[in-house]
């Protein structure tokens, strides 16, 4: 039926054709129209053999069909024509072909073979477009053809089961006739009768033998096609195995397997179907056999064949679809580490199973180890056997999911400890690839086989450090290799051709921040590795990709930016706000022809995981422009201030001007702010009207430019003169959060204090250990913050220690801070604000009061940030230089007071205010501190620093109030949190001594601190802090 | 279509002898055609070749036991126009006998048998037996390339007119020169030898699996230095030298048959069959797979050479048992067929590209004679004779 529907729905064109071939035709189209169903389910073909019993029978079938349909017509006119057409046909047909209903057979046989060749036609017209042409696109084209094929294979196998019956019956009658007739004897050998019968009896035989041959012949046809059909599948799936390795390496690939699996099951459940169909064939032969019995020559051969198919296509079937991995943000694959936790699932594509019988899989790791001396060997910790599962619903395979796998190092009991030595192993650890091999032990239908797989390789690590170059080993190999299993590939590792690193470089940065290379990012790229422009032909050699260079590889520093990218520029990346790659010169040739403040933002080439700004300067007095870079920043910066925000508030500092932001567009020339303005962090803005509780505090950038050099190195913090260089490094031990270690390293240290703070119930005043400057003490603080080493007690008064001070009140209320050889203080409100106090010739005072400001005091200069909501405060004030600047904003306004040298001098007033408010107001204070007005202390450490500078005048940090008196609610500091800041004090952990806690104040600790004249250490349990 | 113009103009011979039937035959396609303009070109050719040619709708062969590889070699003749155009021509014999033992006769009725009755599939029952009768037995599994020989010379031989056993020559007969030159002085033989297929090793000689068919043909051609027992007798150095043999080309035929030995001897009694990946081209340029001393032709032979496959024998099973089957390019549809006994089916190329073997899968089907056919036939077709006549 659905054939003769299909042909009706034919373009006219084709339906002509059809009209044609009815008109000549003896069956009537109405015949066909009104039988249409039950003619396509006959098989005609079969029935015209000559014969056969079947056409005779079909014929007469069709005349009482046809007269059944006559009876039920109905007397409305249009029946009426009909009827007589088919009463017509009726009668045309019973006296045409009641003798010779084979030739019925073939011509309905012929008809239909014809309809479908029409059929063929008109649907590859109505696609190909006027041309059947074969150019469709490959990969579609393959697609379609299975689709095709194994609709056509299942359609064969039914027209071979439907054969196959035919032969039983034909098998049965034969038999049946051969008991009743056949019976050997002298006696009847004469009788004429008996010899018509034998006669009949050898026809009959004649007839079961061809029938026999004819299905074997479609049988082997059936294979021939099957043959291709998995040949097909094999492409598809090692496609699939090629896309699956390019997504490992990131590239956007579809690697969905349920097609495959549709069209695997496809096939395997066609070909066990033709398994059980040749067996029941061999079985006819235990009834009836005769000699050159064709079942018993060629059914063997057949069931080899096809048994070899099918095992080749269950083989190939069993995959890996999830590569072992552990989770992490690069998400690369493929890299394991010892101790880790790692998953890893294989699937088979033949989705057919016995639910009765359970499929163990199991894995092993370096099934045939390449022998290689030192190769290390690893044992899988969890349980190495799964069982193969279905999911219930048909969206899952079947699979085996190992999870939570971990790996331990097996250790050779010859050799004892450490028999990794260096130099024993030809392989460094990460160029040794390691394979998984997936065993499962499959049976169905009485099939039993054992299916393998292996992994990619992977690379085994014990340290996160060798993560990256680890990653460049399986880029390596996965962009390389062609055999999945070569493990010694780096033994002798091939050269890449430039053409297919570069996409795979580009699937890097398209994986982390969804944004690939571009051309010329990729140019730049090519001409650092090869020093010109690059051919189709270029190779990199495995050694210069990772392993040369001046400091760190070429991938080091790729992977370096990855990383900063992954972590902290994401969106700006994606956005293409990030020129990224561009060489010195390039950008020169970019910049040379904008306007001043033209910036744009591209990695350093010098610091590993840098990012920095670049602008040109137009001389006001004509000439070529100047090229400004900014000190690239790291991750530890980015931390602490996202690079938009950077960019927004960026500084620069000039002796006789006042700082300046020289970034103002963007390249090639979109304003500053419109570039960056969605990427600027929440600004709190508050209600204006509302009388705000404290100040916003802001941190900035500023970098001070050198008269005599024509430029100027970047600072990590709010002021910098050319002597305090050196503060760059300080602030990487702070803030920056490696691996979610702490917002205050310091607060690790059980150094002495050196602060103090005036407001007892507010501050906490705490010294962290000298040598933050140090490098070696830098290192530790950077790597992880699990393992801070001790720090020696501060040597105080010595010229090359450096102490942080974090001060850590609600706001920036009269904070006064006295150091002896103090780098840096840093007031952090809520967490996030700093202030910083150097004294000596190191040192800033930064002071960030709310949310941004910042306030930062030194020997050479005193600066004072407030910010108050969108305006900002600067108070500088250079006590040796004799200048004070004020610069308080106020709404949107800016204010700005430069003191001269003697206006400098400034009253030391330790902060009586708050005190007093706090032991009034709160009530919190002990009864014994209550009416505490002045630390002595503090006293000591002012009257220090006087002897520090001594005619210079004394530091004192000024009282907000005083500097803008329209916000005197600032004056209010409170010793609770503010709630609004809650969000930032998170970071610390509300246990944090040195924040403020609401309920205990800190003050038995102040109390502790003050109550001996010494400096005890301060004792911080470690435990706060995890 | 290009093809099928070819062969128009070329204008073959005008004393067609179309049987009876034949000529009902081709009326009654006439008359069928007569209403469609598009066929009008088809029936130019019908009145010229006959509807075998033209429509020959592939039909299949019953298997009459152990008769598949007889199947397949006689789809490969009678699906090449080139060759039934011979088969036409022939002379019937006069008295009965005669025509029952005459193969060519035999194959024509066949050829009639099959492309009249619009069946799906036609026993070859007499021409069976009439082969039987020339020793080729019944219920036998043959060599698909031993019994192509036979079939072929039984053929020729019967042939009486002599024009067509001359046609019937340049249509397979291959011409090649052997050289076999001493190393150690002038002294060279030269041999003109004919045959009907290429038999190409699949191995070199250090049983090393050829890549390609490419390969393979380079290979075969390789010269061959005859040196230690090999040695020949040189005339003109009066004892045993070291000889270079070596093999030219020099008349390749419209219908070129290329046999692939997949077979070893690994011990000499046991057969073993090598189904090993080797996959061959659709077009075969034998001016880019030789070189310039490897022919001993004209430029106007060479540029001949280039040719499309046109059929495939494939062999299915071991060396012992198996089944063979045929891939044929109906040269007038330019469509693949798969011919399976009395099951035929309309295959792609990706079927035929599935019998470049497979070295893990030694049941399926492999390549085992290659047939290609020339793409365009040189005018005036120059004969073999002539091509022997020039050396």
């Amino acid at each position: 039926m659905a054939q003769w529907q299909e042909v009706q729905g034919l373009a006219n064109t084709y339906l002509e054709q059809v009209h044609q071939l009815y008109a000549g035709s003896e069956l009537p189209m109405a015949v066909r129209q009104c039988l249409a169903a039950w003619i396509e389910d006959q098989n005609w073909r079969q029935a015209a053999e000559p014969l056969s019993s079947h056409a005779r029978m079909l014929f007469h079938s069709l005349l009482v069909l046809l007269s059944e349909q006559l009876g039920s017509l109905g007397s409305s006119h249009e029946d009426f024509m009909l009827k007589h057409n088919l009463r017509k046909a009726h009668r045309d047909l019973q006296a045409e072909f009641e003798e010779n209903p084979e030739k019925f057979a073939n011509l309905v046989a012929n008809l239909l073979q014809e309809e479908q060749r029409i059929l063929r036609l008109g649907q590859a017209g109505g696609q190909g477009g006027s041309s059947p042409a074969p150019a469709a696109p490959p990969e579609r084209g393959r697609e379609q053809q299975i689709q095709r094929r194994l609709a056509e294979f299942h359609t064969a196998l039914q027209e071979a089961e439907r054969a196959f019956r035919h032969l039983e019956d034909l098998q049965d009658a034969f038999d049946f006739c051969y008991k009743v007739h056949y019976q050997p004897g002298q006696d009847r050998i004469r009788d004429p009768q008996y010899a018509r019968q034998l006669q009949a009896l050898q026809a009959k035989l004649q007839n079961l033998d061809q029938q026999r041959r004819e299905v074997l012949a479609q049988m082997q046809q059936l294979l021939g096609r099957s043959e291709t059909l998995r040949e097909l599948l094999q492409q598809e799936l090692g496609d699939w195995r090629e896309r699956q390795q390019r997504s490992c390496l990131g590239a956007p690939v579809d690697t969905n397997l349920r097609p495959l699996e549709t069209w695997f099951t496809g096939l395997g459940q066609g070909l066990f179907q033709l398994r059980q169909l040749l067996r029941a064939l061999s079985d006819l032969r235990q009834k009836v056999t005769y000699e050159r019995d064709p079942l018993a020559a060629e059914t063997p051969l057949l069931e080899q064949r096809l048994q070899e198919q099918l095992t080749h296509l269950l083989k190939s079937a069993f995959v890996v679809e999830q590569q072992p991995s552990t989770p992490n943000p690069l998400k690369r694959p493929l890299v394991l580490r010892t101790g880790t936790k790692f998953s890893a699932r294989a699937r088979l594509l033949v989705r057919l199973h016995d639910r009765n019988h359970r499929m163990e899989a199991t894995i092993h790791i370096d099934r045939d180890p390449p022998k290689v001396k030192g190769f290390r060997r690893f044992n899988i910790l969890t349980s190495s056997s799964k069982t193969l599962l279905a999911g219930d619903s048909p969206q899952e395979g079947l699979v085996c999911d190992f999870q939570y796998l971990t790996l331990k190092e097996q250790k050779d009991s010859r050799s004892g400890k450490g028999s990794k030595g260096a130099g024993e192993s030809p392989l460094v650890v990460t160029e040794e690839l390691h394979l998984i091999t997936f065993t499962l032990a499959y049976a169905y239908c009485g099939l039993e086989l054992e299916l393998k797989t292996s992994t990619l390789p992977f690379v085994i690590i014990s340290n996160n450090n060798q993560f990256s170059s680890a990653w460049a080993s399986i880029l390596w190999f996965n962009m390389l290799s062609s055999d999945p299993k070569d493990q010694h590939i780096f033994s002798a590792p091939p050269p890449a051709p430039w053409p297919r690193l570069a996409k795979v470089l580009s699937w890097q940065f398209e994986s982390v921040a969804e944004r690939g290379l571009s051309q010329n990012h990729l140019l730049m790229l090519a001409e650092k590795l090869f020093g010109s422009k690059p051919s189709p032909e270029s190779t990199v050699a495995w050694h210069k990709f990772s392993k040369d260079g001046t400091g760190f590889s070429f991938w080091a520093w790729l992977d370096g930016i990855l990383g900063l990218l992954q972590e902290h520029l994401k969106q700006l990346w994606k956005d293409g706000l990030i020129l990224g790659f561009v060489s010195r010169k390039q950008e020169r040739k970019l910049l040379k022809s904008k306007r001043t403040g033209t910036f744009l933002i591209r990695f350093s080439e010098s610091v590993l995981g840098g990012v920095t700004c670049t602008w040109v300067e137009h001389p006001e007095s004509g000439g070529s422009p100047t090229f400004h870079s900014v000190d690239p920043y790291t991750a530890v910066e980015l931390a602490s201030l996202a690079l938009p925000d950077i960019i927004h508030d960026y500084h620069i500092m000039m002796e006789e001007n006042v700082p300046e932001n020289p970034l103002q567009f963007l390249y090639p020339d979109t304003p500053r702010d419109k570039a960056f303005g969605p990427y600027y962090s929440q600004r709190q803005e508050g209600n204006l009207t509302e009388p705000e509780k404290y100040l916003r505090q802001r941190l900035i950038r500023v970098s001070s430019r050198q008269a005599n050099k024509s430029w100027q190195t970047e600072e990590e913090l709010v002021a910098a003169t050319e002597n305090l260089e050196t503060l760059q490094l300080q602030p990487r031990g702070q803030g920056t959060q490696w691996d979610g270690g702490l917002a205050l390293p310091q607060s690790q240290s059980p150094g002495t204090p050196q602060g103090v703070a005036v407001s007892p119930g507010t501050l906490q005043v705490v010294a962290t250990s000298p040598g933050m400057l140090q490098p070696g003490a830098l290192g530790t603080l950077q790597s992880g913050s699990q393992c801070l080493e001790p720090p020696q007690p501060p040597q105080v008064g010595s010229e090359v220690s450096e102490v942080v001070v974090q001060v850590v009140p609600n706001i920036q209320d009269t904070v006064e801070v006295a150091l002896r050889a103090v780098g840096t203080i840093q007031v952090l409100p809520g967490g996030v604000g700093m202030l910083q106090v150097g004294p000596g010739d190191l040192g800033t005072l930064q002071v960030l009061p709310g949310d941004q400001g910042t306030v930062a005091v030194d020997t050479g200069m005193l600066q004072q940030v407030g910010t108050v909501d969108t305006g900002m405060l600067q108070q500088v004030g250079a006590v040796d230089t004799g200048m004070l600047q004020q610069v308080g904003a106020v709404d949107t306004g800016m204010l700005q007071q430069v003191g001269a040298v003697d206006t400098g001098m400034l009253q030391p007033r330790p902060g009586a205010a708050e005190p007093l408010q706090v032991t009034e107001g709160q009530g919190l204070l002990p009864p014994e501190l209550r009416d505490l007005e002045l630390l002595p202390r503090s006293q000591d450490i002012q009257e220090l620093l006087q002897s520090l500078e001594p005619g210079s005048g004394t530091l004192e940090t000024l009282e907000v109030a005083e500097l803008m008196p329209n916000m005197p609610e600032s004056l209010d500091g409170r010793p609770q949190l503010d709630p609004g800041l809650a969000g930032a004090a998170v970071l610390l952990g509300h246990r944090d001594p040195f924040l403020p806690q609401p309920e205990d104040l800190a003050l038995p600790t102040v109390n502790s601190l003050f109550a001996s004249t010494d400096f005890p250490p301060l004792h911080v349990d470690a435990s706060d802090f995890q | 279509m290009g093809q099928n113009s070819g062969h128009q103009e070329r204008g073959k011979k005008p004393e067609l002898a179309l049987s009876e039937t034949m000529e009902a035959e081709a009326e009654v396609q006439s008359n069928k055609d007569e209403a469609k303009e598009l066929k009008a070109k088809e029936r130019r050719l019908t009145s010229v070749f006959g509807v075998a040619d033209l429509k020959n709708g592939a039909i299949g062969l019953y298997n009459l036991g152990q008769s598949c590889c007889l199947n397949s070699l006689l789809q490969v003749f009678l699906m090449n126009i080139h060759f039934t155009g011979i088969l036409r021509r022939i002379t019937v014999p006069p008295c009965a006998a005669q025509r029952r033992s005459n193969v060519p006769y035999q194959m024509l009725l066949l050829l009639e048998e099959m492309q009249r009755g619009k069946r799906k599939a036609v026993r070859p029952t007499e021409l069976a037996c009439c082969l039987s009768a020339h020793r080729v037995e019944l219920f036998v599994q043959h060599d698909a390339a031993q019994l192509f020989l036979r079939l072929w010379n039984l053929i020729k031989k019967q042939m009486k007119k002599l024009e067509l056993v001359e046609e019937l020559s340049d249509l397979y007969t291959i011409c090649v020169q052997e050289h076999l030159a001493c190393q150690n002085c002038s002294f060279e033989i030269k041999n003109n030898s004919c045959m009907l297929t290429l038999p190409l090793p699949v191995l070199d000689s250090n049983s090393h699996r050829l890549k390609t068919l490419e390969d393979c043909l380079q290979y075969f051609f390789h010269p061959e230095e005859l040196t230690g027992q090999n040695m020949c007798f040189c005339q003109q150095c009066g004892m045993k030298t070291p000889f270079l043999k070596s093999m030219k080309l020099v008349y390749l035929p419209q219908t070129l048959t290329i046999h692939l030995k997949r077979f070893c001897f690994e011990k000499s009694s046991y057969t073993h069959k090598l189904s090993h990946y080797l996959p061959f081209p659709r077009d075969l340029d034998f001016n880019g797979v030789l070189t310039e001393n490897q022919c001993h032709a004209d430029d106007n032979e060479k540029a001949t050479w280039q040719y499309d496959l046109f059929a495939v024998v494939a062999h299915s099973g071991s060396a012992s048992c198996g089944h063979y089957c045929a891939y044929i390019q109906s040269l007038t549809e330019r469509k693949w067929y798969c011919f399976n006994d009395s099951q035929v089916c309309q295959v792609s190329w990706d079927d035929v590209k599935c019998t470049y073997g497979h070295s893990n899968l030694h049941w399926g089907e492999t390549a085992y004679l290659l047939i290609y056919m020339k793409k365009h036939p040189q005018q005036p077709y120059p004969g073999l004779s002539e091509c022997l006549g020039k050396l």
